[in-house]
């Protein structure tokens, strides 16, 4: 997204999604895509709700014990033969990133997708540091030709149509072909980033899991382009949160199946890869160094004020495909790395609240997100928190203030309440046509984009008075 | 950068005292014995479809339409160079394969198929040998090492892997167990189907950017010998002779 879509408003980044057609249309083939195929996969699979208990149960523990995880897994990984770093913040962990590639006379880097790397802006940062970056997640390689930020932490490019990829890849590619269906342009992308991977000086990646008891790193992906990005060049970077640790490999399995399940329906990505420390003595491929990069990035405060259930986030996506205000708006319109309901918790930590404090509202509390979470973060709960924190610091709008004082006073002398209601539903009544409202003052920001249905002539309190017999 | 690793820990000491009402922090073994609990609960929550056996659950997993490969049994590792001729025929595919460089493979007859040590980013077919198999979710298990290279697995267009019968794991954990404690390769691959991709629309596309084509070849196990070890993968995996 450019930086003057990122500067607009809220409301009018919603107001510019929804009035996007195509986006629309996007949208909706690739969630609801999803979402049948997540519900596929989960009924045939009873031991989901236990397992879902135990996924929420693994990332509890370690986030108890986190200490004593992250000192092991360095110990581990370092015994490995890998460099540990420490990062306490984005732009340190970026700076560490660099200066790596720097030593290694890095020219161009290939990345694997990882939303900690968009998270701490690292693009950016290998940009401001002239060091080429090749994006070789097909999603990825779309967004990086589109100058897009990614609009889903699954699938990056998500709000673009097959036919916008097809224009893209004819614009860029060196040899498109016909691009003329979904396989043509997978094949035009692959043929376009072969060399790329060997000509790489170093491979980045994130991580899914970290393992506590070996000092492994491990990744996911359907496409193999992370062990393409991560054996062939001489180093290899991982950057990961600090919240990514699990026990022991057995324990990445029992995660790994409520990860991939969730994430796209499968029961396990193609390529499961375990990277533990550069490449052996008679290896014939690896890297000569293996850096791994532990990124707090607000994570510590997340453990200190409130947040911890919010650290078993295992960033399947899941809550975002099924996400009725995601579904209308997409991704880019949240503003930030992670949209959707985990973001709308993310974020306000992050960037700060007074920068996000819509997105908490952007939110109908209809608990889905919390149903489909396979570690049982109870969204909905986070998400009424930062709206206690927005009142309780006074960052809510004067208007909304002023609205919740007369509704309070109202509340307060039922009397007047069951007035100022009745008035209500017979003005409401006024301009209702065949028992739907399409238009009425005040309510334009409901009635532009779908009917109200006409309120029953009566309020509650004067029909149940009506009915009730008399003592 | 150690300044960042003790400001992140004692951070997360701080807020995990608060949340503990004190800094007793569990002892090592308490936390040990909570993260073998832990492990023991996910036998009960695992998907189940082990009762026609390891072998069978396998090969229906693989050839499902959820991990799309391709297998087919021999009864032993003397004939997988025929079922490699086998599939080139059928596929159309040159009589030049990229071979593992895996003793076991060298040992075999591959008369009539030309076979090259090395292999290039375009290789149109690669030959390998599979440390192992899971059940479960139809997965190929691959160490990194001098016989056992990882780009073999992602370079070529069609990779047709030999397995072994009694390698194979009935579940994810199973492998994990197997291994636990062993030194770790560089990488540990397990791979459940050709390469795809649901990047565009969310519609499946295969061959993204490693194989478009795998091919298992399933070849019984030889008589047990209690010593046996995957070649040279036994100076990693010592122990892995009491697979299951």
């Amino acid at each position: 997204m450019s930086g003057a879509r990122q500067r607009l408003s809220f409301d009018a980044r919603v107001r510019d999604a929804l009035a996007d057609p195509l986006l629309k249309v996007a949208i909706d083939r690739t969630t609801g895509n999803a979402r049948a195929k997540r519900a596929a996969a989960m009924a045939a699979w009873p031991g989901f709700s236990a397992a879902r208990e135990l996924g929420r149960d693994i990332k509890d523990h370690v986030i108890a014990h986190l200490d004593h995880y992250l000192v092991q897994f360095e110990r581990n990984a370092r015994s490995s033969g890998a460099q540990v770093h420490w990062a306490r913040s984005g732009p340190e962990a970026c700076d560490i990133v660099v200066a790596i590639c720097r030593k290694a006379g890095a020219r161009t880097v290939t990345r694997s997708k990882s939303m900690l790397g968009e998270e701490i802006g690292l693009p950016h940062a290998l940009q401001e540091a002239a060091i080429e970056r090749v994006e070789t997640d097909l999603a990825e390689h779309i967004i990086q030709l589109a100058g897009d930020p990614p609009s889903h932490i699954i699938w990056p490019a998500l709000h673009k149509t097959r036919e916008q990829v097809a224009e893209l890849f004819h614009a860029h590619h060196h040899d498109p072909g016909t691009l003329d269906s979904i396989e043509a342009m997978v094949a035009s992308a692959r043929r376009e980033l072969r060399g790329r991977f060997l000509a790489a000086d170093v491979g980045i990646s994130g991580a899914n899991f970290l393992i506590a008891d070996t000092g492994a790193v491990c990744t996911v992906t359907n496409e193999g382009n992370a062990e393409l990005t991560t054996t062939p060049p001489r180093v290899h970077i991982v950057t990961a949160g600090i919240e990514k640790l699990v026990p022991s490999c057995a324990h990445a399995m029992a995660m790994l199946r409520l990860l991939v399940r969730s994430a796209t329906g499968a029961e396990l990505t193609q390529y499961t890869t375990f990277h533990c420390g550069p490449k052996r003595p008679g290896d014939l491929d690896g890297p000569a160094e293996f850096h791994i990069v532990l990124v707090d990035g607000g994570r510590t405060r997340m453990l200190a004020e409130g947040l911890a259930e919010m650290l078993r986030c295992i960033r399947c996506g899941a809550c975002l495909n099924h996400c009725v205000v995601y579904r209308q708006i997409g991704g880019h319109a949240y503003g930030a790395v992670y949209p959707g309901p985990m973001g709308s918790v993310l974020t306000p930590m992050l960037d700060g609240l007074p920068q996000s404090k819509d997105l908490p509202r952007a939110c109908t509390l209809n608990g889905q997100c919390q149903e489909v979470c396979p570690v049982a973060i109870p969204l909905p709960t986070l998400l009424r928190g930062w709206r206690d924190r927005i009142w309780s610091t006074g960052l809510e709008s004067v208007t909304v203030r002023q609205g919740f004082a007369v509704w309070r006073f109202l509340a307060l002398h039922p009397a007047l309440y069951r007035q100022a209601s009745a008035m209500a539903v017979w003005m409401m009544a006024w301009f209702a046509r065949g028992g739907w409202i399409a238009r009425m003052p005040l309510a334009g920001g409901w009635t532009r984009y779908r009917d109200m249905p006409r309120p029953p002539r009566r309020t509650f309190i004067a029909q149940y008075r009506r009915r009730m017999p008399r003592p | 950068m150690s300044d960042a690793r003790s400001t992140i820990l004692s951070a997360i000491r701080a807020a995990l005292d608060r949340r503990r009402g004190g800094p007793a922090m569990a002892d090592e073994s308490s936390i040990a014995a909570e993260a073998a609990h832990l492990r023991t609960r996910a036998d009960a929550t695992r998907p189940d479809r082990l009762t026609g056996g390891a072998e069978n659950a396998f090969l229906e997993r693989l050839v499902s339409p959820a991990v799309a490969a391709t297998a087919e049994r021999v009864a032993s590792l003397r004939d997988f160079p025929a079922a490699v001729r086998r599939y080139l025929t059928a596929q159309g595919l040159a009589s030049s394969v990229a071979l593992q460089p895996h003793p076991d493979l060298f040992a075999l007859d591959w008369s009539g198929i030309q076979t090259h040590g090395q292999i290039g980013i375009d290789e149109p077919v690669a030959v390998g040998l599979a440390l192992g198999a899971i059940a479960e979710t139809g997965t190929l298990v691959f160490h990194s090492g001098p016989t056992s290279p990882t780009l073999f697995a992602f370079f070529p267009t069609h990779h047709i892997v030999a397995v072994e019968t009694g390698r194979i794991w009935n579940w994810l954990e199973d492998y994990a167990d197997a291994v636990a404690g062993c030194a770790q390769p560089r990488n540990v691959n397990l791979i459940t189907g050709a390469s795809g991709t649901t990047d565009i629309e969310g519609t499946l596309v295969r061959g993204a950017h490693g194989p478009g084509w795998l091919h298992v070849v399933l070849f019984a196990s030889a008589a047990p010998s209690p010593d046996r070890s995957v070649g040279s993968d036994a100076g990693h995996f010592a122990s892995l002779d009491n697979l299951k």
